[in-house]
């Protein structure tokens, strides 16, 4: 199973945070500008969505969804075209699917809002959990 | 600047505008690229009064008529008045439209009593007109679907259309250029054609698409196939060629996100031959397709007026790069959407 890196106990909701940071560590992505033109194209949308399926259904055979989950993906460069942020978030939101799909005998959705960050609007967004890169330690 | 650049500044291409007291400018100038000039900013900031400027100055190098009286056949004043193109303020003003061609200048002055054009004072007509260059404008309402009678309806009536939609009119009608075909009509017109499923052609003053169907009316034609119809004419007859001059106002009206791509594609071919262009725009995508489409060698400007300080003066940044456009009211635009799309993963206020 694929799981996204944070999953975060709330009151009211659980938040799972998937973090990016092209270019750095273990990611398999070469580069910035290579993850912003994958970002562009929408081909990083099918992983995001596996992982968070993956970590609802861990939770849930874990007996934790009983709170509406966020599902926020923060994207370790410093500013992107907002326009592509707005679109992987429109992308994300019918893909998992946040919204409940016509037809289909659900009772409950499996999401409750997604939200794709870089870091300037996660820090706009979350000041009191600011967050900037490091310098890579020397290996 | 390149030698693609400088090879194309010295031919006939507009280099400079300078405005004073001039509808929205008190005093304004602008450097102009001999490739692709887009201008961005809000509404009201004069992006079109910008073009129709540089269009009337192009038009009077064609057909050795008034400056003045151009610039009121495509603004239309209120009774046709030419002081109404003075920038309101109190008392009397007088105001110039100045155009440069490298060191040919044609400027008219005139103030907010001048009723009529010839109470212009008109420099540089002699030698401006030494050097006729074609110029089209296409304005944001599509004409072509009304083109039936919409000629002769203009010659003998007052009707509140200004010149531009004429002057389209009269070179979409224009026949196809003698001689061998040159290498862009070549490459462009098959495109184009693809793209709109057939060519254009008139008859009675109605334009149809001609295809293994038979001829449709343009008035039964999605409009963003009207635009790529219009395109293929104006570069099929020869009037966009190298040495002429393109203005587009907001080419992305009506036309489906999708075709943006071919649109921009052409404009781009048409000044890697030595179309001089203009285009207004409010779209997102219209940028990033220029911005994304370019080659190292194009000419490509963004011009980005705003009004600036407590009086609302027209000022301009210009720059090179997408990512340097400021103000960029497009993007503003998107960042409060995006932002709105997030706000409810806040957390709330404690």
């Amino acid at each position: 199973m694929k799981a996204v890196d944070f999953v975060v106990e709330l009151p009211d909701c659980y938040r799972y945070i998937e973090v990016k940071s092209p270019g750095r560590g273990l990611d398999p992505t070469a580069s910035a500008e290579e993850y912003l033109t994958r970002l562009a194209s929408g081909k990083v949308d099918l992983p995001l969505i596996r992982k968070y399926r993956d970590s609802f259904l861990y939770e849930w055979a874990a007996g934790r969804a009983e709170k509406p989950v966020d599902y926020l993906v923060l994207i370790g460069l410093d500013r992107i075209d907002r326009a592509h942020l707005v679109r992987r978030r429109d992308a994300l939101e019918t893909g998992l699917p946040i919204r409940l799909p016509t037809g289909v005998p659900w009772t409950r959705s499996i999401g409750r809002h997604c939200g794709v960050f870089d870091i300037a609007s996660w820090n706009l967004t979350y000041p009191q959990y600011r967050v900037e890169r490091v310098p890579e330690p020397p290996r | 600047m390149s030698t693609k650049t400088e090879s194309l500044e010295r031919s006939t291409s507009l280099t400079r505008i300078r405005l004073r007291n001039f509808t929205a400018f008190s005093d304004f100038s602008l450097d102009l690229s001999p490739g692709i000039n887009v201008l961005v900013g809000k509404n009201g900031v004069g992006k079109t009064h910008l073009m129709k400027v540089c269009y009337a100055a192009c038009e009077v190098a064609r057909t050795g008529n008034d400056f003045a009286e151009k610039l009121i056949s495509v603004f239309l004043p209120r009774g046709r008045i030419l002081g109404r193109l003075v920038r309101r303020q109190r008392g009397r003003e007088s105001g110039f439209a100045e155009v440069y061609r490298g060191d040919r200048r044609l400027r008219t002055r005139f103030a907010t009593n001048s009723r009529r054009a010839d109470a212009a004072r008109t420099d540089g007509l002699s030698a401006w007109q030494g050097e006729p260059m074609d110029a089209v404008y296409i304005p944001v309402k599509e004409v072509l679907s009304n083109a039936p009678g919409f000629r002769s309806l203009y010659a003998s009536r007052e009707i509140h259309f200004d010149e531009t939609y004429l002057d389209l009119l009269d070179r979409a009608f224009l026949p196809i250029l003698r001689g061998p075909m040159d290498p862009i009509r070549k490459r462009l017109l098959p495109r184009l054609r693809e793209t709109m499923g057939g060519t254009v052609t008139s008859s009675n003053e109605q334009f149809y698409l001609r295809n293994r169907q038979g001829n449709l009316e343009f008035s039964l034609l999605a409009e963003g196939h009207r635009k790529i119809g219009l395109l293929w004419l104006l570069i099929q007859n020869g009037t966009l060629r190298k040495g002429s001059v393109l203005f587009w106002d907001e080419p992305e009206t009506n036309l489906n996100p999708t075709l943006f791509g071919e649109v921009i594609e052409t404009i781009l071919e048409l000044q890697r031959v030595g179309v001089q262009v203009f285009l207004t725009t409010h779209d997102y995508v219209v940028l990033k397709e220029l911005d994304l489409r370019r080659k190292t060698g194009d000419a490509l400007v963004f011009h980005s007026l705003f009004h600036n300080g407590e009086n609302r003066e027209v000022q301009c940044n210009t720059v090179d790069d997408y990512s340097q456009i400021h103000p960029n009211s497009i993007a503003e635009a998107f960042d409060d959407l995006y932002y709105r799309s997030i706000r409810d993963l806040a957390d709330p206020p404690a």
